[in-house]
């Protein structure tokens, strides 16, 4: 059956249901709001950086003494170099840079082939149905740090890291969580719910580079297999409740206290997959809710390289 | 006295193999999730590819012993139920040992509990049961069964207890009955909510509205399905007709919206079903 689109379907259910119908963005609060700007480097200096936006646009910022980029590792802002792709952290309504990413990656999925070329490693790996195989070189000076947490190499296993894309092909840095000791096909169930579902759930939220620029949304692992057409849908380790691409979700970081309205826009079939904790402050609930769009996982406070945030979601 | 208790087990034992067959068999072919056969019995000590073939030869070796024993007093099939639960036993305190986290799958998915006492001293007890009936006369097990009579009651029920006392599922399967998952998190097959929408009372109110019998969307959001139809309003404008269906109960919830192009809900009139007569002056 064909999906038409996320508004349609929101203003469907609430005009079903008789409720009102939600716009997806962030829910205003006392705290300063945080601007996510994706682009391509056209010129950077010391104190200001001019990239090109995805609809043609200049943006002329101000780098604050304070901000910091990575690329592969932590770099100078005034280091990064023209013609590459950047998310910004802006502050004061999107003018003044506090954080850089150039050419960040995250590779997720389920390894398919380990291949040797010289020292660096290749590896094939299953994104999901409708994210397809990606390729991932897992340099020889970035191994050790990655394989202490992916210590199975081996088809069959999860794989999760960080990394930098390079002329086309995407380089692993960091791991952005442990490998889980399980097969991706045998996920643990979750825990039996006794008693209705909670109207908030505490676990990871994460981010994922499958989305198109500038989207606003996540992708959530418990999906009907015949609404979103995707046979790997359905399985998570939390017992999270059903619902559907166009659904909406009151994400909140916990960390920093932020909170957005988004949509559901995509099945995070492998996102359920994983039942590890995030860290970043306490030590969260097991399970992976949502994987994240880059805007909105930076536009909740979280950080790119970190990977993850403590996360409490609800509906709408 | 001895010959009737070892024949008062055959029934327990042909009702135990017939139930681990068609339970086998339901978990090797309707496999609920990827991967719950990993988890599962002597077959997680094989190949990943080899799984649901051993789990269905392990169903068919357990259907071909039950009516070897039932059709025939050939002493083979007795001997080979000897055999085979001597041999279950063997493989579960091996997978107890070497897969500790793994259940015996004896009754398919119902036993994805890890292997412990009760399962181990099932099986010793069932080698026992059919290394009893060795014991009994070499006739076919069709005609033990039909010559049952009274007597063999009482230990018929307590080989059944026994074993009842001894198999793990039947607690799982009560936590399951009694602590169902809630029904956001059931996997609810969509043709069953279409199948109840059609037969609502706000289906047949509405029907006259819709312009094509299929719909065009649907989709689900925690207990409540949604079937989205092309129809047109009592005005006559295109609309799309929304029908939620609440995913819980025999006669559930079902509610319906017009809503118009630009998303704004448009009044439904109800339709008249029929034009009022009046039977007097």
């Amino acid at each position: 059956m064909p999906y038409r689109s996320a508004d349609r379907r929101r203003a469907l259910a609430a005009a079903a249901l008789g409720r009102t119908v939600q716009e997806p963005g962030p829910v205003s609060e006392e705290s300063e709001p945080f601007h996510a700007i994706s682009g391509t480097v056209i010129d950077v200096s010391p104190h200001l950086i001019v990239i090109d936006t995805p609809d043609g646009h200049e943006e002329r910022l101000v780098i604050a003494p304070w901000a910091t980029a990575w690329r592969g590792e932590a770099v100078n802002p005034a280091d990064l170099p023209v013609g590459a792709n950047v998310i910004i952290k802006a502050l004061r309504s999107g003018r003044v840079v506090d954080r850089i990413w150039a050419d960040i990656t995250r590779i997720t999925g389920v390894i398919q082939a380990v291949g040797t070329e010289s020292k660096d490693r290749t590896l094939e790996l299953h994104c999901g149905p409708h994210r397809g195989r990606r390729t991932v070189v897992v340099p020889y000076r970035a191994s050790g740090r990655l394989q202490v947490r992916h210590p199975k190499f081996e088809p069959g296993y999860l794989f999760d890291a960080i990394g930098v894309r390079e002329d086309g092909v995407a380089h692993a840095r960091l791991p952005a969580t442990s490998q889980p000791p399980y097969r991706w096909t045998a996920v643990p169930p979750p825990p039996t719910g006794y008693g209705g579902v909670q109207s908030r759930i505490s676990g990871t939220a994460t981010w994922s580079d499958t989305f198109d620029v500038e989207e606003q949304g996540v992708a959530y692992p418990m999906l009907e297999r015949s609404d979103a057409a995707c046979d790997d849908a359905g399985i998570s380790c939390t017992g999270l409740p059903y619902l559907a691409l166009g659904s909406m979700l009151n994400v909140r970081n916990v960390c920093s206290g932020r909170t957005s309205v988004l949509p559901v826009v995509a099945c995070g079939c492998l996102a359920g997959r994983f039942c590890d904790r995030c860290l970043e402050c306490g030590t969260s609930p097991r399970g992976r809710i949502v994987e994240l769009s880059p805007r909105s996982f930076v536009e909740l406070g979280g950080d790119l390289t970190a990977g993850c945030f403590n996360a409490r979601v609800g509906m709408g | 006295m001895l010959t009737t208790i070892a024949t008062a087990q055959l029934p327990v034992l042909v009702l135990l193999l017939l139930a681990g067959t068609v339970a086998k068999m339901w978990t090797a072919t309707h496999e609920s999730e990827p991967g719950a056969l990993s988890r599962l019995g002597p077959a997680v000590l094989v190949a990943e590819r080899w799984r649901t073939p051993v789990m269905l030869a392990c169903a068919l070796g357990e259907l071909f012993l039950v009516g070897g024993m039932l059709v025939t007093g050939h002493p083979f099939f007795w001997w080979s139920a000897v055999a085979f639960f001597a041999l279950s036993t063997y493989v579960l305190w091996e997978l107890r040992r070497r897969r500790p986290d793994v259940g015996c799958g004896c009754f398919g998915e119902v036993s994805a509990i890890p292997v412990g006492w009760r399962s181990l001293g099932r099986t010793v007890v069932l080698t026992g049961m059919s290394a009893g009936l060795l014991w009994t006369p070499q006739v076919p097990g069709w005609k033990t069964l039909a010559g049952l009579g009274w007597d063999h009651v009482p230990a018929a029920l307590a080989g059944l207890a026994v074993l009842l006392a001894l198999s793990p599922e039947v607690e799982e399967t009560v936590a399951r009955l009694r602590y169902r998952a809630p029904c956001e998190q059931r996997r609810l097959n969509p043709a069953t909510a279409l199948g109840r929408l059609r037969a609502s009372t706000v289906w047949r109110s509405h029907v006259g509205l819709l312009s094509s019998p299929d719909p065009v969307d649907s989709w689900r959001e925690l207990c409540w399905r949604f079937f989205v139809y092309p129809g047109r309003s009592p005005a006559g404008d295109p609309v799309d007709v929304v029908f939620a269906v609440y995913l819980s109960g025999r006669h559930p919830a079902v509610r319906v919206a017009l809503v118009d192009s630009d998303g704004q809900p448009v009044a439904a009139e109800p339709l008249l079903e029929s034009t009022p007569i009046s039977a007097g002056r």
